[in-house]
C-alpha cells in the first residue's frame, strides 16, 4: 500500500522536491530531470482502468485512476517538467527547481485523480507552489503580482472546494466523473472553480497579470500546467455544456484582441494562452467524440508549442533584459538559433502544415463544422489568424527584425535553453509530420485526417493573406508603451479602498477602544496603587505601596483578588 | 518585403486556387464552399478586423499609461 502510493507518478515527482536540498548543489539539474523522467515511466507501466483506492474516514479514495484521457495529459506534463528542467539546467536555485517539482506533481495529481478530495489537494498545491516561481524573481512589482496570483487560485480553490463539497453531500459520491448539464449550485460552484484556472474570461486576469512577471524558467512550467489541467477537468467533467462553446470562443477572440495591445512580449504570449485555451473550451462546449480529441490534442500540442515560444521569449528576456516590443528590435543575426527555434513554436501555434498545431487546432474547428456550429467555426478560424498574426508575424517582426529601438547587449545564453528549445521543436515537428503518432493515444478512436486537399487550401490562403495584411498594416501593430486595462483593474484600483475600509477603517476603531481602556488601566492603578493618600492628603504621592518587585505585587494581588472573592461568597 | 517575397506568396495563392478548382468536390458541407477562394477573403479580412478593432477598443477605454496601477 505504502509503496503504490509511493509510486503514484504525482507522488514521485513532489518526493523530487523533498529529495532534491539533500543532495549537492551540482547534481540537483541533473536529479531533478529524473523524477519527472521517472513519473512518465511508471505512468506507461499502469494499464488503462488502474485505480489505486485508500480507505480515508467512511470514503474510499481513489488518488490513482489511469484511463487514455488521463494517460496522455499526464504524459505531456511529465513531459514538459523533463524540457522545462533542461530549460532550467543552469539554475541554481533551489527554492525555483523544488517549487517547479511540486508544481508539476500538482499537476500530475490533479490528471490521475479519481475522487475529488485528492484532486482538490493536488489542485492546491499547484497554486501555492507556482506562485513562488513568480516571486523568485524578488521585485516589489512581483511580489505584489504573485500575492494577487495566489489570492486569485485560493478563491477559485475555494469555489472549487464549497462546490465539490456541496456535490458530494447531494450526491454522496466523491468520484470524479462528468456532471449532467443542468446548472445545480454545486456544479456551477466547480464550474467556477475550474474556469479561474482555465482562465475563462472573465476570470482570466490573473494570467496575463502573473506570466510576464515570472521568472525566465518559471514562465516555462507556468504555460504548460495550471491551464490545461484545469482544461483536462474541465474534459473530464463538463463534456458538451453547450455555455462552454461561446465561452470558448469569446476566450479564443479575447486573447486575439489583447494580444494587439499588449507591449510586453510575454504579455502577448500570455494573452494566446487564453486564445488558445479557447479552442479547447469550445471543443469541450460541442462535446462530441471528435471534439473532445481534438480537445485532448490540442491541449497536448500546445503544451509544447506554447512552451517553446516561452522559452524563446525568456531567452530574449534572459540576454538582453528586455522584454517590450518598444524597447527590441534589430537584434535577430544575434540569436539565429533562437529566432529559428522560436520559428517553430510560432509556426506550430498558427497551424501551418507539418507543424503540430496543423493537426490538432484544425481537429476542433472541423468538430464545431461537423457539429453544424457554422458562425463558431468562422470565428475559431478568424482567431487563427490573429494567432498568426501576433505570434508568428508582429512578435517576431518587432522583437528580433525591424529597427532597432533601443541599446540593446545581447548576453550569452546557456547552452541548455538551446537544447530545450531545440527538444520542443523536435516535437512540435515530429506530430505535425506523423499525426498518427498522437492520434492513438487519444481518448476516442479517431476519423479525423488533417493532409487533406480542403485543408491544405485554405491554410495556405488564410496564411498568406493573413500576411500580406501584415505587411500592409505593420505600422499599426507597432508596440506601444502602455499597459492594457483588463478585468484585474476590479481587484486592483480599488485594493486601496478596500484596505482602507476594511483594514485601516478597523484598525483605527479597534485601536482607539485599546488606549481608552489602558488609559482607564493606567489611571485606575495609580489611584488605587496607595489608597492612604485618599485618607490623609500628606502622604507622600511618589510613595510606592512597598519596594516589592513587579512579581510580588501579582502574587499579592492575587491573594488579595482570592480573600475578597472568598469574603463576597461567605457573606453573600 | 522583396520583390521575390510577392512573387513566392504569389505562386502558393495561385497553386491553392488551382487545386481548390481541381480537386474540391466538397462544395455543399458549408455554404461558403460555394464561393470560389473564400478563405483568400476571410483571412485577409480578419486579419484587418482583428487590427483595426483591437486599437480603436484599445483608444476607446483600455490603454493607460504604464504608471497606471502605481499612483
Amino acid at each position: 500500500m505504502i509503496v503504490d502510493l509511493l509510486l503514484m507518478p504525482a507522488v514521485i515527482v513532489i518526493l523530487g522536491a523533498f529529495v532534491l536540498p539533500l543532495i549537492p548543489e551540482k547534481l540537483r539539474s541533473p536529479a531533478f530531470l529524473l523524477f519527472p523522467l521517472a513519473a512518465l515511466g511508471v505512468l506507461w507501466q499502469l494499464p488503462d482502468g488502474y485505480s489505486l483506492t485508500v480507505p480515508f474516514g467512511s470514503y474510499e479514495l481513489t488518488p490513482v485512476f489511469v484511463d487514455s484521457l488521463s494517460r496522455i495529459f499526464g504524459t505531456i506534463f511529465a513531459m514538459i517538467a523533463v524540457i522545462g528542467g533542461i530549460y532550467a539546467f543552469h539554475l541554481k536555485d533551489l527554492g525555483q527547481q523544488t517549487s517547479a517539482l511540486v508544481y508539476g506533481g500538482g499537476a500530475l495529481g490533479v490528471t490521475f485523480a479519481g475522487d475529488w478530495f485528492s484532486l482538490f489537494i493536488f489542485w492546491e498545491l499547484m497554486a501555492v507552489s507556482s506562485t513562488y516561481l513568480i516571486w523568485a524573481r524578488r521585485t516589489q512589482e512581483t511580489n505584489e503580482a504573485g500575492l494577487r496570483y495566489l489570492l486569485v487560485h485560493i478563491f477559485g480553490g475555494g469555489l472549487l472546494f464549497s462546490g465539490i463539497l456541496w456535490h458530494i453531500s447531494q450526491t454522496g459520491s466523491i468520484t470524479v466523473e462528468s456532471l449532467p448539464d443542468a446548472y445545480t449550485f454545486s456544479s456551477v460552484l466547480i464550474l467556477l472553480g475550474v474556469a479561474i484556472n482555465s482562465a475563462i474570461p472573465p476570470l482570466h486576469a490573473w494570467l496575463a497579470d502573473a506570466y510576464p512577471k515570472a521568472t525566465v524558467t518559471g514562465a516555462v512550467f507556468m504555460s504548460a500546467f495550471t491551464t490545461k489541467s484545469a482544461v483536462y477537468v474541465l474534459v473530464r467533467v463538463f463534456p458538451g455544456w453547450d455555455i462552454l462553446i461561446w465561452f470558448g470562443v469569446a476566450m479564443a477572440l479575447y486573447g486575439v484582441v489583447y494580444a494587439v495591445l499588449a507591449n510586453d512580449i510575454r504579455q502577448i504570449l500570455a494573452y494566446h494562452i487564453i486564445s488558445q485555451v479557447g479552442y479547447m473550451v469550445a471543443g469541450v462546449g460541442i462535446g462530441t467524440e471528435m471534439a473532445l480529441n481534438g480537445t485532448t490534442a490540442h491541449a497536448f500540442s500546445h503544451i509544447l508549442y506554447k512552451s517553446l515560444l516561452f522559452m524563446g521569449a525568456g531567452a530574449v528576456l534572459y540576454s538582453t533584459g528586455k522584454s517590450k516590443l518598444t524597447e527590441l528590435g534589430g537584434f535577430a543575426s544575434k540569436m539565429k538559433a533562437v529566432v529559428f527555434l522560436y520559428m517553430i513554436g510560432a509556426f506550430s501555434i498558427s497551424g501551418f502544415p507539418l507543424f503540430n498545431g496543423f493537426i490538432s487546432k484544425s481537429m476542433v474547428v472541423s468538430s464545431a463544422g461537423e457539429a453544424h456550429l457554422e458562425v463558431v467555426m468562422l470565428l475559431l478560424i478568424l482567431a487563427s489568424v490573429g494567432t498568426f498574426l501576433h505570434t508568428g508575424l508582429k512578435l517576431p517582426y518587432f522583437t528580433w527584425f525591424g529597427e532597432s529601438k533601443s541599446d540593446i547587449t545581447v548576453g550569452p545564453i546557456p547552452f541548455n535553453m538551446l537544447v530545450a528549445m531545440g527538444i520542443g521543436a523536435f516535437f512540435c515537428t515530429l506530430f505535425g509530420v506523423y499525426p498518427a503518432l498522437l492520434y492513438q493515444y487519444l481518448p476516442y478512436p479517431v476519423e479525423y485526417k488533417p493532409y487533406t486537399i480542403y485543408h491544405l487550401v485554405e491554410m495556405i490562403q488564410i496564411l498568406v493573406f493573413t500576411y500580406i495584411g501584415f505587411w500592409i498594416l505593420r505600422k499599426k501593430l507597432e508596440g506601444d508603451p502602455k499597459i492594457a486595462l483588463d478585468t484585474d483593474w476590479f481587484y486592483r484600483k480599488p485594493a486601496p479602498t478596500v484596505r482602507k475600509l476594511f483594514v485601516n477603517v478597523p484598525n483605527a476603531v479597534y485601536g482607539w477602544f485599546e488606549d481608552t481602556v489602558l488609559g482607564i488601566a493606567r489611571f485606575l492603578s495609580e489611584q488605587f496603587k496607595n489608597p492612604m493618600t485618599w485618607l490623609n492628603p500628606f502622604t507622600s504621592k511618589e510613595n510606592r505601596a512597598a519596594g516589592y518587585s513587579p512579581a510580588m505585587e501579582v502574587v499579592m494581588s492575587f491573594v488579595l483578588l482570592g480573600f475578597l472573592i472568598f469574603a463576597a461568597v461567605y457573606f453573600l | 518585403m522583396k520583390t521575390w517575397h510577392w512573387i513566392a506568396l504569389g505562386i502558393l495563392t495561385v497553386i491553392s486556387l488551382v487545386l481548390e478548382f481541381v480537386f474540391l468536390a466538397d462544395y455543399d458541407s458549408h455554404w461558403w464552399n460555394a464561393i470560389p477562394g473564400f478563405y483568400i477573403y476571410w483571412g485577409f479580412l480578419s486579419c484587418v478586423v482583428i487590427i483595426y478593432v483591437s486599437k480603436w477598443l484599445g483608444k476607446l477605454f483600455i490603454f493607460r499609461s504604464e504608471e497606471y496601477y502605481d499612483r
